[in-house]
């Protein structure tokens, strides 16, 4: 048999394969199928709009097309509306590529001027007080190359960017809301039918009710699999849960741990448990001088059972934290850094040699100040009973902590804003990246989103390396050292890193498992097989 | 009568200026803001940026004037947290918990009077002491978990009935799935609204049973049939009437537990998504709207009294 007839039988077998895969999968594709899920409240469909959060992320991620998105194997960003994209200047601007024949949902081309205008005049407008706009502050402006090129100019590098963008960064039209005196609170787009780039488009939204989604024909990826979807407002978790059993829901997020046993022995849901780059903490306030010799912090970190905490409050569903940097980010997540297992006896020895002795009334005390602090928290998902739990293993060392259980909308204001406390519980979510400067830079502490008010030269020095290192090598090696100076520092005590609880139907497929939001960012990829 | 009518209307006016007033005061002086302006990443310049573009920023009573100014020209202002006007929420919500609160009132009223008439009846005997553990019931057991457990009986495992929502999304107007969607949302309401009424019912008929009328009419030969229906329960059901009334006011406090639990897109659910997230406007336009819906009941109900007993006069 001749090389050229061997090829050709080759190529044959293979197009017979690939034809039969195909066909197999078009005789499983359910091409009619509407998928329900669930949201706790009314959403408001513009990404930047303040409040539109939990209630309103995921349906804006499919929504609203972003510059990349995650790659579902390894979160890295991969193309969405850029194609192609790349630091100038050492880290100082990035330079992106857009696709090519893009179209809103209402026919108008996509291009430069509507990323333009999504940042000069949303979100870097600090007028609007756009939301999550602080994670954008190193952007300078944005410049139009030409219609299918952005350049992003920096006030520093930010070689997180291309991850920053794949976060609830949804790009809005300007041909829409560049008119409008507020862009943020247009009310027929964000509560009625808004323009969109996604695979999917709003036909109908009824307040209180539904959102109910079709396929968007213009969409670059080509049409959906699906009929479309519903977005059902069910503000109680239980009733989601109990709609799902009874199979009225296809998939619901945020799944409360004590429900996964009854969901998974229902036949019709799998749960999946995903990650987020999402930590815990107990945050110290630095402005306390008690907190300046860090064998306290480290002392109280070695007070805490942190499995016990997991298995309390999550049934286990979570891991215990070694920095702010979760083990998902692979190759970015250092494990070699200094530990703290629980030992209560060996945290009570460290703050005898700090000073910090046992008194009369069992509480330590060191040149007449007691080791008691004021520990304000918030009602909000775990925080009050990890707060109890917390000062329960910090009084078997002989360290008080005053509970005041506030208000949440007042936890954040006199806590978190006007740093009012002492120790307290809380968590921060971000982006798949080891660039945590947001939350730990000298920049943002007193005003910013650095709670406990850290401020390290050295760690900026740590952080700033990250954020100008290019490849992932360069960044492998600085956040490394990074991760290994906070977890001997520990400007926040870190807690754990929970799972991310996600029930869905057996019958959906082409769903990642990686995250939520990598999950709803390949919405056009999902399908419901007969 | 006109009279009367329009001295409680002006009455009435006051009582929710008054309202108004207490409750702009309260929710400002209440910690914590609106949720859209703040969440846990807001740093104090965006918050800043947040409050003076709501006019937040300003005293409490210049923000009250400026309300109160709007409001009597018909304007309630824009919800901080949804973006829309307060009137145009309140337009789209109260028809859903209209229905689903006349229709748990109807209910409770029905099975409450029937209820009520046969404890009477059967004093001290075993029908009595059943209603009464179904009214103990009733009143004990809290609507939030009775909820959820006829969702997991009925929807889950029986399948008989839908979760949640009002109607099925996609379908059009049908009636038959309308009253689907009603029977367990209502019924759970009622269930809780039914012991007020039992009770009330049950004492009001004693009392009529055990007087000289009813004693005269029997007496006098007449039907039992006619003893009960023109004597006893007419004037039985002057106190039955006048909880109604009271009853068609917690009714709004009823529907915010079950309006969320079985996803009912009404003034209650309106109501706590607002409270929770102190959006301020739409407080305001769904406690005033309460209030003036709890002033007219309780004129209907008044006038009512005369209907029922001639002997009541508003004049």
């Amino acid at each position: 048999m001749s090389i050229h007839r061997l090829a050709l039988r080759l190529a044959l077998a293979v197009a017979l394969v690939a034809g039969a895969a195909g066909a197999a999968w078009a005789q499983q594709a359910d091409t009619s199928a509407v998928l329900n899920l669930a949201t706790n409240a009314d959403p408001t469909l513009n990404p930047w709009t303040p409040g539109a959060v939990i209630e309103s992320n995921l349906i804006n991620t499919i929504l609203f097309d972003q510059l990349t998105r995650y790659s579902p194997d390894d979160l890295t960003p991969v193309p969405a509306l850029a194609v192609a994209w790349e630091a100038e200047e050492g880290g100082m601007s990035w330079v992106f590529e857009l696709r090519q024949g893009v179209q809103w949902s209402d026919g108008a081309p996509f291009g430069a001027h509507d990323i333009a205008f999504t940042f000069n005049d949303v979100v870097l407008n600090a007028d609007l007080g756009a939301q999550s706009a602080s994670q954008f502050n190193t952007i300078e402006r944005v410049e139009v190359i030409d219609d299918h090129t952005v350049r992003f100019v920096l006030k520093r590098p930010f070689s997180a960017l291309p991850y920053y963008l794949a976060s609830f960064a949804g790009i809005i039209p300007q041909h829409v809301l560049g008119d409008a005196e507020n862009p943020l609170t247009v009310a027929e787009f964000n509560k009625g039918i808004p323009v969109t780039t996604g695979p999917f488009k709003v036909a109908e939204f009824v307040p209180g009710s539904f959102v109910r989604l079709e396929p968007n024909p213009l969409h670059w990826a080509g049409e959906p699999q699906l009929a479309g979807m519903i977005f059902r407002i069910i503000p109680d978790p239980n009733t989601q849960v109990a709609q799902a059993l009874a199979g009225q829901l296809d998939v619901v997020t945020r799944l409360s741990p004590n429900v996964v046993a009854s969901v998974e022995g229902s036949g019709r849901l799998e749960v999946l448990r995903q990650s987020q780059n999402l930590f815990f903490f107990v945050a110290p306030n630095h402005d306390d001088e008690r907190f300046a010799d860090v064998r306290v912090k480290q002392a109280l970190l070695m007070a805490i059972d942190r499995q016990a905490l997991i298995d309390a409050l999550l049934d286990g569903f979570g891991e215990v934290a070694t920095g702010p940097v979760a083990p998902m980010l692979g190759a970015l997540y250092n494990d070699d850094v200094q530990t703290y297992a629980y030992d209560p006896e060996a945290a009570g020895a460290l703050l005898d040699e700090a000073g910090w002795v046992r008194g009369a009334d069992g509480v330590r005390a060191k040149d007449g100040q007691r080791l008691e602090f004021d520990m304000p928290t918030g009602q909000f998902g775990d925080l009050v009973p990890a707060t109890l739990l917390v000062q329960q293993f910090w009084e078997d060392i002989g360290v008080i902590a005053d509970v005041e259980i506030k208000e949440w909308n007042a936890y954040i204001q006199e806590v978190v804003l006007a740093r009012n406390y002492e120790v307290t519980v809380a968590w921060w979510s971000m982006p798949p990246t080891a660039d945590v400067a947001p939350y730990f830079s000298c920049s943002a502490a007193n005003s910013g989103n650095n709670i406990p008010n850290y401020c390290s030269e050295e760690l900026d020095a740590l952080m700033d390396a990250g954020r100008a290192a290019l490849t992932l090598d360069e960044q492998v090696e600085a956040y490394a050292a990074m991760q290994a100076f906070l977890a001997v520092e520990l400007p926040y005590l870190y807690l754990w890193h929970p799972d991310i609880l996600t029930a869905k139907s057996v019958a959906l497929q082409g769903f990642p498992a990686i995250t939520a939001a990598t999950a709803f960012q390949h919405a056009v990829d999902w399908y419901v097989t007969r | 009568m006109i009279e009367y009518i329009a001295r409680r209307l002006v009455q009435g006016a006051v009582v929710l200026f008054l309202v108004s007033l207490l409750t702009f005061f309260l929710i400002n002086l209440a910690p914590g803001g609106p949720s859209s302006l703040i969440d846990f990443t807001t740093t104090t310049a965006e918050l800043d940026a947040r409050l003076k573009r709501f006019g937040l920023d300003r005293p409490v009573h210049e923000r009250y004037v400026t309300w109160l100014t709007g409001a009597l020209r018909g304007d309630l202002g824009t919800s901080i947290n949804q973006g829309l006007p307060v009137s145009r929420l309140l337009a789209q919500r109260i028809q859903p918990t209209l229905v689903l609160g006349l229709t748990s009132l109807a209910l409770a009223a029905v099975f409450g009077v029937a209820l009520g008439l046969i404890a009477a009846l059967q004093r001290d005997r075993w029908p009595d002491h059943l209603v009464s553990t179904i009214s103990t019931l009733g009143m004990s057991v809290p609507n939030f978990w009775l909820g959820i457990v006829v969702i997991i009986i009925f929807a889950v495992n029986l399948g008989w009935l839908p979760a949640s929502g009002s109607a099925s999304i996609g379908r059009g107007f049908d009636l038959g799935d309308r009253v689907r969607h009603l029977v367990l949302p209502a019924s759970v309401l009622a269930f809780s609204l039914m012991p007020n009424i039992v009770r009330v019912t049950r004492a009001a008929v004693l009392e009529m049973l055990a007087s000289d009328f009813v004693r005269t009419a029997r007496a006098k030969g007449l039907r039992e049939f006619s003893v009960m229906l023109k004597h006893t329960m007419r004037n039985a059901l002057v106190p039955v009437v006048a909880m109604l009334g009271l009853i068609a006011t917690v009714l709004f406090s009823g529907s915010v537990v079950i309006e969320s639990v079985f996803g009912w897109a009404g003034i209650g659910r309106l109501a706590i998504e607002a409270a929770n997230g102190r959006d301020y406007p739409v407080i305001l336009g769904v406690t005033l709207l309460a209030g003036a819906i709890v002033v007219l009941l309780n004129l209907i109900v008044d006038l009512l009294y005369a209907v029922i007993d001639p002997r009541i006069r508003h004049d």
